[in-house]
């Protein structure tokens, strides 16, 4: 045991990334000519990290999203998951958590979490099994059956974490999941996105408006600005984890916060 | 409201719709040649069912009704889910359908008499193009019901565009897809009926006008009732499908 340990020491090796965006820029063709969506976009996520993105409307965030989730591809760089080229949809290597009402209506709770399987062709048996523990994880034991009509806001993007979660992905990629929660709902569904993640050792990549929200979840949090989106910074948010709900009271957080919203302000 | 308060409220109004039905024209409050009494009429139900010629008719207005549907339904889909999906088709095309659709189809019935001479390939015709325009419409309506972001969600995670079709679409078209089923049915119905009053050999539509030309109400209203009967029969076979296929929708 020790020689190996050993080993691994004399040739260290650098671990790939989760996620690794180079060079990334994009231009669509608008009614006036070529737009700039993205422009000069480089981030790199380290394994079991989660990073928040966050910016004003018309930054890009879309289009970044559509680009990690292999649905679109940009004019030029590269996005590498797990080392490779995303050159499509690829759920075993990125799940994606949408915003709100995006189960199918006319599925339940297990049903729309077996949905990533069954297009996939997994026999019943290991897809009823997977999309049970899913729901399991989340918190939803027992609203297998339950329509989503059924469920509330919260309830329904615990069942959407648990679609995305069910191929097992290394990289969570969440669009503003919880925007159209309460605000009290909001909290506990972080919170319990924080419990999730820590189950799971996965790497998130979170997308909010909300700075509040950012700071609370993040590692890391990467600021953009709006036309073209460009990242302006990226803050290390150094509160130690668990995170609760307290923290939001301290100067550290407040601080934190005040940052983002400034340079948010000044790109403005 | 209690459901069996319901229940019984609704009774009653038939109770009392039936019983002035047979009483009003009895008493001689309602000239009885005008309104036969609802027995009179029960009694000439049971004698026109019986009859052959009745029986020939009843038939050819069946197929008529079921071979306009089945020209109607698919051609009319097939062209509203072309005018939703594909942009130029859309484009082009949509203003004329909606405004084709607001003109009354009776008028144009002359020239399917003209067309076709009078008999089942008119009737068909006639009914199948009466009923196109509304299929059209309720076509490209439940494609337009399909959400964006369910499309997305598939996307993201690999379908195929037939699992796509399948699993999103198909899905999210059904409860509009049943409802056009109904609706075209009716449409079909009617076209078939009043391109059979207007003029034909044979046909129910056109021994219900002979009765009333003849004034022979008893049969006109019996021919009602069974029409009737047909109908609500039609309507509530779909409606039945309706609520087991959306059972999530309430």
């Amino acid at each position: 045991m020790q020689r190996v340990a050993h080993v691994s020491e004399l040739s260290p090796v650098t671990p790939t990334p989760a996620v690794e965006i180079s060079d990334l820029s994009h231009v669509y063709a608008g009614r006036d000519g070529d737009v700039p969506a993205l422009s000069d976009i480089n981030l790199t996520v380290p394994t079991g990290r989660f990073v928040v993105i966050v910016g004003p409307s018309g930054c890009g965030k879309t289009s970044l999203l559509m680009m990690l989730a292999g649905l679109r591809a940009a004019s030029s760089g590269t996005i590498l998951c797990g080392g490779r080229a995303m050159a499509g949809p690829d759920p075993s290597r990125i799940g994606v958590v949408f915003q709100e009402a995006s189960l199918y209506p006319w599925l339940t709770a297990l049903e729309n979490v077996e949905f990533p399987l069954a297009l996939k062709r997994t026999p019943r048996d290991e897809r009823r099994r997977r999309a049970d523990s899913m729901l399991r994880l989340v918190g939803l034991e027992g609203f297998d059956g339950r329509y989503p009509h059924e469920l509330s806001g919260g309830m329904k993007q615990r069942v959407s974490i648990a679609r995305g979660l069910v191929q097992d992905p290394p990289v969570l990629l969440m669009d503003e999941p919880f925007a159209a929660l309460d605000e009290q709902t909001r909290m506990t569904m972080g919170h319990e996105l924080l419990r999730i993640w820590s189950q799971t050792s996965k790497t998130v990549v979170f997308i909010t408006h909300s700075l509040t929200e950012a700071v609370y979840l993040a590692d890391e949090v990467v600021v953009m600005s709006a036309r073209p989106g460009r990242i302006l910074d990226t803050v290390e948010i150094t509160l130690p984890r668990p995170r609760t709900y307290e923290m939001m009271a301290t100067d550290v957080f407040g601080r934190l916060r005040e940052r983002i919203w400034h340079q948010i302000r000044s790109a403005a | 409201m209690r459901w069996w308060t319901v229940v019984v409220v609704r009774a009653a109004i038939l109770a009392a719709f039936l019983g002035a039905w047979e009483i009003l024209p009895r008493a001689g409050f309602v000239n009885p040649l005008l309104l036969p009494p609802l027995s009179d009429v029960l009694v000439t139900f049971v004698h026109i069912i019986g009859r052959g010629d009745v029986r020939e008719a009843i038939g050819v207005s069946a197929a008529e009704v079921v071979v306009a549907f089945i020209i109607a339904v698919p051609l009319g889909g097939a062209i509203g889910v072309l005018a939703a999906e594909n942009a130029y088709f859309g484009e082009i095309f949509r203003p004329i359908l909606f405004y084709a659709f607001s003109i009354p189809k009776s008028t144009f019935l002359p020239m399917f008499i003209l067309a076709f001479g009078i008999g089942f390939q008119e009737k068909v015709a006639y009914a199948a193009f009466s009923t196109l325009f509304i299929v059209i419409m309720s076509a490209a309506a439940a494609v337009e019901s399909v959400k964006a972001d369910h499309v997305l969600v598939a996307l993201s995670y690999g379908a195929t565009r037939g699992q796509i079709i399948r699993r999103v679409y198909v899905p999210s078209m059904m409860p509009i897809m049943l409802e056009t089923l109904r609706i075209a049915m009716i449409f079909n119905f009617t076209g078939v009926m009043i391109a059979e009053m207007y003029g034909a050999r044979t046909g129910i539509g056109h021994m219900i006008e002979n009765w009333g030309e003849n004034f022979q109400l008893a049969e006109l209203f019996a021919g009602v009732i069974l029409l009737a009967a047909v109908a609500m029969l039609f309507n509530e076979a779909v409606r039945a499908l309706e609520v087991r296929c959306s059972a999530w929708r309430t």
